[in-house]
């Protein structure tokens, strides 16, 4: 088992009411699954994602990864934590635009404080993974977005995640870029990878081996 | 990592160049200021402190009563300096030194030829206790006898063309009537620029005392002239000491009325100033004013930086979001920022460095100073810490604001609208302006006064009157002289004084009786002994009575007085009252309307004139008329050479004098200008800073205002109004501030202008409009771009 959300609430004050941004939501993440979070604006996906990828908090619930209690960590541990498991693709790409392609790639490595020869070995294997070796000197604002967001996955998998939280990856792509970028996740998913994805697209959906649906921060069962 | 961190950093320079080009500009400058003004209060607190002994050496004053409060005087009597070194064992030596004002063009002879020098006369101790360095000679020698000069090496060169075997050369030498003939024992080195004793000669104490008695004076404890020297044996406890010598004069002699008062020879150049017969301030209010306007400007310029960096910092909020949600720690992200602002500062060290470089001989010549910048280890030190704590203080608050947000916040972009309108940054503006209005007030301020000072009609006319001493044949034939000399084509007048009216401490007395002051002694008149015309040269204004004249012969014993000294007299009529001096009836024969001697800081004293003795005279002056000055002194000099060949007629003018009185405050206005100046230059730099941003991060809510039909104008208006506020709040703040700082300064001057409130609102007005239109040319460059590129961004 990678990980298990058991009655995970979160909420927050509005006006003196608790409005509730997850409620009860129970999830056990075998490693190797490819996971769908699915349902309309405002129900709550995103916060999920969040709150799997420790970026975000909760109020009451028990989190657990890889037998670690991560409700009882404290914020340094969850960053290591994350740091060696956890990998992040955004819809809006998120690379930094004064960064090169290289210089992106490489920041999470830093983080680890990978030494310089390592990074460089890692860095150019991943370029030369994604066939993006010709464009390791070109800034973010020169590729196309779905370049952009193929840099984006190489770094998510730059320092060997366990585990790639991906929030709406093709949601600012083209149908092909779009496309691409799935049949990515789904080779990595054969791989071993475990990946969870947010998405409105049944087709996307379908990529994976598994769906949940919520609404207004609830799971629905089906 | 480091290598990201300098990376991140140069690109976001390259892709904000206005942003960090205003950075630069406003730090460097800033600290270009910060730089000088440290120089120059370094070299201020340095002042007079060389000497070895400094620590021990002290001066002793003599603190007169009068009826309008004590008055602290350097004037001792010649007996102090000795007997105090006789009778006191905390004493280990002592001298009296004349004021080197006093003979400041004493014709020295060699081989005929005749030089004019600054000079003084010193005891035997006089190296022992300053720490003048002795090229030549030995410190105890050099002063002892009565056949001893020493001189200084550059007076060496002029005198003898060489350093090499002046010791033993003859120099004959007059002063006040008296000559002599003078062996070289000694050459010191040049007295260095920041001690305020400056001499090229020293004649032994002896021979003062012989020209005293010569010319009618005694060697007795009322009789006071030199100031007074002493190093105190090690371990003597100052405090304890003055309390000791309090009544020292007092116990030598009856007739002393006057205490001794003891001062820090060093300390004598920052608090030259009595108050109430203590020490007070003096040029240290200069130091503290200066060092405070460093302060200020360093400050304002590191508000921009960090106003700027926070504003820019929304611009890269999404590095610190992804780099946060990839692991990023908070104490990483402040180190990089610290890191970027001690970069920035370093940088801007560097410029600031060449700037100071390029300004120290402005700097110099608005000073009067010599400064150069030191590359020492100790003020590369000074300067380190400066970058450090600009880098620490501009940087910290994006270091610690920006680390903190929440990545996931940041990546929705929900941080934007809780950025933008931080409160800290509006009230750092209000700030800044603040500190500019109040500066921009103070400048103008000392300039009003500055110019009131001069323009004030003084009573007496003070242009167009040069002076010169009397020296060699010229106080033989003297009357014949200033005939010829009236006679000249462009002379008004010219008379005789015994001491110049403008720039020296006139002679001060006591002991005049008149009906109902027949016991009381105490009140201290200012005196100066006058040829005939001198009132008349002067151009002073006459209330009551005549001047001087030539056809009274009982003239000789008549007084002239001002008006403030027959009020304090409390004489009704007082033409042809009688006075008595020193066992003499005086008449009164004139009253004159009150002129100013002193600096305008001073109320008028009172003083009396009465007619010169014959053998001592001092200064010869002369009114030229306005026109054809240079052919006038031509003239001058012809007679002067006629009269009193082998004498250089060198001549000063007495409004120079006058200039000199306010030197401090006319260093002080001119160099607190720039001050200002650039203040309000760099707080402009940051609100255009400000307004660049605003304008850019609020492209969006203009374009759907324009598409709503706001008009470009009005949408102008909106954005520079906003900031126009913070200036007003600005002004509100500083100009109470201004009206308190202003008065404070205002105060020590007796005559001063009056506050108007023009003043405070001009300069409020000036900061609102400079401000404005540095806001409204991005305001209006916003409002007028097309709104639909601003909406598709989004």
């Amino acid at each position: 088992m990678l990980l298990q959300l058991n009655n995970i609430f979160k909420w927050v004050q509005q006006g003196g009411q608790r409005v509730f941004l997850l409620k009860d939501v129970n999830l056990k993440v075998e490693e190797g699954e490819f996971i769908s979070i699915m349902g309309p604006s405002g129900s709550g996906k995103s916060t999920l994602l969040n709150v799997i990828g420790m970026l975000d908090g909760f109020d009451e619930g028990e989190y657990n990864f890889l037998d670690e209690s991560v409700h009882t960590l404290k914020e340094k541990h969850r960053s290591e934590l994350y740091k060696q498991y956890i990998g992040f693709v955004f819809q809006a790409y998120h690379l930094i635009d004064e960064l090169t392609v290289y210089e992106n790639l490489e920041m999470p490595l830093l983080y680890k404080k990978v030494s310089g020869s390592e990074r460089k070995a890692m860095v150019a294997d991943m370029l030369d993974r994604f066939n993006i070796v010709g464009k390791k000197d070109l800034f973010p604002t020169q590729l196309s977005g779905g370049q952009q967001q193929l840099v984006g996955v190489a770094r998510a998998l730059i320092t060997k995640p366990k585990l790639i939280l991906a929030d709406e990856p093709t949601g600012n792509l083209n149908s092909q870029q779009g496309e691409d970028i799935m049949e990515l996740f789904k080779e990595l998913n054969n791989e071993g990878v475990t990946i969870i994805q947010v998405t409105h697209s049944e087709k996307n959906a379908g990529y994976g081996s598994r769906i949940i649906h919520l609404l207004d921060g609830r799971k629905i069962e089906g | 990592m480091l290598k990201h961190h300098l990376k991140l950093f140069f690109r976001n320079l390259v892709k904000y160049k206005s942003t960090f080009l205003i950075n630069i500009i406003g730090l460097s400058t800033g600290l270009a200021c910060v730089l000088l003004i440290a120089l120059w209060v370094v070299d201020e607190l340095q002042f007079d402190g060389f000497h070895e002994n400094d620590s021990q050496l002290y001066q002793v004053w003599n603190r007169f009563e009068s009826p309008e409060g004590p008055r602290v005087l350097s004037w001792t009597p010649e007996l102090l300096a000795e007997t105090m070194a006789d009778k006191l064992p905390e004493v280990h030596y002592a001298t009296g030194q004349t004021l080197p004002e006093w003979f400041q063009k004493m014709p020295l002879t060699v081989d005929g030829q005749i030089t004019k020098a600054p000079g003084i006369f010193a005891d035997t101790d006089y190296f022992q206790i300053f720490s003048y360095e002795l090229a030549q000679g030995d410190k105890n020698q050099v002063l002892a006898g009565t056949n001893s000069i020493v001189i200084s090496e550059s007076l060496a060169q002029r005198l003898f063309g060489t350093l090499e075997g002046v010791v033993g050369k003859t120099i004959a030498w007059e002063a006040m009537g008296n000559q002599g003939q003078q062996l070289v024992s000694g050459v010191f080195k040049d007295i260095p620029q920041n001690s305020s004793n400056r001499f090229d000669f020293i004649l032994p104490y002896q021979l003062w005392k012989n020209m005293i008695v010569k010319n009618g004076g005694e060697l007795k404890w009322v009789s006071n002239n030199p100031s007074t020297y002493i190093v105190l044996t090690k371990g003597t406890d100052p405090a304890l000491f003055a309390q000791k010598i309090k009544n020292f004069s007092k116990l030598q002699d009856d007739e002393v009325t006057a205490e001794l008062v003891l001062t820090k020879y060093s300390s004598n150049y920052l608090y030259g100033n009595f108050e109430n017969g203590e020490q007070a301030s003096g040029r240290m209010d200069y130091v503290y004013l200066f060092s405070l306007i460093a302060l200020f400007i360093l400050i304002i310029a590191c508000i921009n930086f960090m106003n700027l960096s926070t504003a820019n910092a929304t611009r890269r909020l999404k590095e610190i979001g992804v780099k946060k949600a990839l692991g990023s720690q908070r104490g990483t992200l402040i180190k990089q920022y610290f890191g970027e602002s001690i970069m920035t500062a370093s940088f801007s060290l560097l410029v600031a460095l060449v700037l100071v470089l390029l300004c120290i001989p402005v700097f110099n010549t608005i000073t009067g100073k010599t400064l150069t910048l030191p590359f020492s280890p100790l003020t590369v030190l000074g300067m380190a810490s400066v970058v450090l704590f600009t880098g620490l203080l501009a940087g910290s608050y994006p270091a610690f604001h920006l680390s903190r947000f929440n990545p996931v916040a940041i990546l929705k972009g929900n941080m934007k609208s809780a950025l933008g309108e931080v409160w800290v940054r509006k009230g750092l503006v209000v700030f800044q302006f603040s500190l500019s209005i109040i500066l921009i007030i103070a400048v103008l301020l000392v300039y009003k006064q500055v110019d009131y000072v001069q323009s004030k009609n003084l009573g007496l006319n003070k242009d167009n009157v040069l002076y010169f001493s009397q020296e060699g044949k010229l106080q033989q034939n003297t009357e014949s002289f200033l005939n010829e000399v009236r006679q000249l084509n462009g002379v008004v007048n010219a008379a005789t004084t015994s001491q110049n009216i403008i720039g020296t401490d006139i002679n001060m007395t006591g002991g005049l009786m008149w009906s109902g002051n027949e016991e009381e002694k105490r009140t201290r008149f200012n005196e100066l002994r006058i040829g005939h015309d001198f009132i008349e040269t002067m151009d002073m204004q006459l209330k009551e009575g005549r001047a001087f004249s030539r056809s009274f012969a009982t003239d000789s014993t008549g007084m002239v007085f001002n008006e403030t000294a027959i009020k304090l007299m409390g004489l009704q009529d007082p033409i042809g009252k009688t006075i008595t001096y020193g066992n003499v009836t005086y008449t009164v024969i004139g009253v004159l309307e009150d002129f100013h001697f002193q600096s305008l800081r001073e109320k008028v004293n009172p003083m009396f004139f009465r007619l010169q003795r014959e053998t001592i005279r001092n200064e010869i002056v002369v009114r030229i008329s306005n026109a054809e000055h240079q052919k006038t002194i031509a003239a001058l000099a012809d007679s002067y050479a006629k009269f009193n060949p082998g004498y250089l007629f060198e001549y000063n003018f007495l409004d120079t004098n006058f200039q000199a009185e306010y030197e401090a405050e006319k260093r002080v206005a001119s160099l607190s200008k720039y001050f200002a100046g650039l203040a309000i230059l760099i707080s402009c730099l940051g609100l255009f800073g400000l307004a660049t941003f605003t304008a850019e991060r609020r492209r969006k809510e203009i374009g759907i205002r324009k598409v709503l039909g706001q008009s470009a104008g009005q949408v102008a208006l909106m954005l520079s109004g906003e900031f126009a506020k913070l200036v007003f709040m600005a002004i509100l703040i500083a100009l109470p501030l201004a009206y308190l700082l202003a008065s404070d300064w205002l105060s020590g001057f007796a005559y001063r202008i009056p506050l108007r409130i023009w003043y405070f609102l001009g300069a409020g007005v000036m900061a609102l409009i400079v401000a404005i239109l540095t806001v409204g040319t991005q305001a209006i460059r916003a409002a007028t771009k097309n709104p639909v590129n601003a909406l598709r961004d989004q």
